[in-house]
């Protein structure tokens, strides 16, 4: 409810600058997979999955209280969310931010390094969690 | 500017509410284990840290770092995994089964022969005959004291019908079984002891008066004594563990 809340604020925000004229964040998240901080290790779990058989979508920049380098998408159906940190320690301490990602649903988030996993089955098409038990343990560390 | 005032007060509301406000009914597993039938049934194959929305009960589910570990056997539940033969009660090294540091060691409950997804932890703790481990190390107070209700694990699976190991061998001199192979019996403290008498009645029958005398007191004693049965030891001759195709009901062992 809070990250609802809040991605509502952020986005009124954006509108807000982009109104004014501002360079907003578009520039620095033109790339598909990386952000400012991101030195390909977003990229490698993406390979990671891909190579493991499963289908990652194109992501997408997310503005969530998670971290500032985030981004989307789906995996097999599965919402996910990937977030880049300058250190595997803030990787690791924004853990739980990624579980209040991921709400009233079955998930799960977890560090790799400097980039933060998150899984949401909200549509309910992993009733069994082998996709999510697939994409942590191809994640690599 | 419109915008602005209202993104700060959205934002003001936001930060309001409890940091966990979106994720209340999140409930912390960790490690493989049955989904409810309320919520589809079957097992949920992930295997590290993960969230659900619905509960763990405390005779299937041991706490580890406030993730619930399932302990029961998956079989029952349809795992179709890599699976090890276990004969009665027995340790777990949970720490050892999800790989985190600190030892965390549970106890399972279920009596004879069952399956669990994990092989036991190495060392002289476990004895394998016929393709099934059992237990010969020192269980220590804690597994005796939980023990009476720890053992009602075992009327969650009476009623499932699924395929257990047969393990026809002779359990080891040492197995946890032979030793606490009696009934998990729960006996209440002593009785307390009542004793009332009735009062004296006394009848007014004109013209006299006739004093009834009550009988001696009649003691009355109020009791309860609950036992738990809960193991069955039944050893048969020797042979390796069999793993029948199908289902088979449970006969006992």
């Amino acid at each position: 409810m809070r990250a609802l809340l809040l991605l509502a604020a952020l986005a009124a925000c954006s509108k807000s600058e982009e109104f004014s004229g501002g360079d907003g964040t578009k520039a620095a998240l033109a790339s598909p997979t990386e952000g400012p901080a991101d030195d390909g290790a977003r990229a490698d779990v993406i390979e990671a999955w891909t190579k493991g058989g499963l289908s990652p979508s194109p992501l997408t920049p997310a503005q969530v209280p998670v971290g500032k380098d985030c981004r989307t998408g789906t995996v097999n159906a599965v919402d996910v969310l990937l977030c880049v940190f300058p250190s595997s320690a803030e990787a690791k301490a924004a853990e739980d931010a990624g579980l209040g990602w991921v709400g009233d649903t079955t998930g799960t988030s977890q560090a790799y390094g400097k980039v933060l996993v998150a899984a949401a089955d909200r549509r309910k098409s992993d009733p069994s969690g082998r996709t999510i038990n697939q994409m942590m343990k191809l994640a690599p560390r | 500017m419109r915008s602005i005032l209202l993104a700060i007060v959205v934002a003001g509301a936001a930060l309001a509410l409890p940091a966990d406000a979106g994720r209340s009914k999140q409930v912390r597993f960790v490690g493989l284990h049955p989904v409810p039938k309320s919520e589809g049934g079957g097992i949920c194959y992930i295997e590290g840290p993960h969230v659900h929305i619905y509960g763990a009960n405390k005779l299937e589910y041991r706490d580890h770092r406030g993730h619930q570990h399932f302990v029961g056997d998956p079989v029952a539940y349809g795992y179709d995994g890599p699976k090890h033969a276990y004969k009665g009660h027995h340790p777990i090294k949970v720490n050892v089964v999800v790989g985190t540091p600190e030892e965390d060691v549970e106890f399972c409950y279920l009596d004879g022969p069952h399956y669990h997804y994990f092989e036991p932890y190495e060392g002289p703790d476990f004895e394998l005959r016929g393709d099934a481990y059992f237990y010969v190390g020192e269980p220590g107070p804690v597994y005796v004291q939980a023990r009476p209700a720890m053992v009602k694990v075992n009327a969650i699976y009476e009623p499932i019908v699924y395929t257990r190991p047969i393990v026809e061998v002779e359990p080891p001199a040492a197995w946890i079984g032979v030793r606490f192979g009696g009934p998990a019996v729960v006996v209440a403290p002593a009785p307390a002891v009542e004793v009332r008498g009735p009062a004296a009645r006394v009848e007014v029958v004109a013209p006299s008066v006739r004093v009834v005398v009550p009988p001696p007191p009649a003691i009355r004693v109020e009791a309860g004594i609950g036992i738990n049965v809960g193991v069955g030891v039944g050893v048969g001759g020797g042979g390796k563990v069999k793993y029948k195709r199908g289902k088979a009901k449970r006969r006992g062992w």
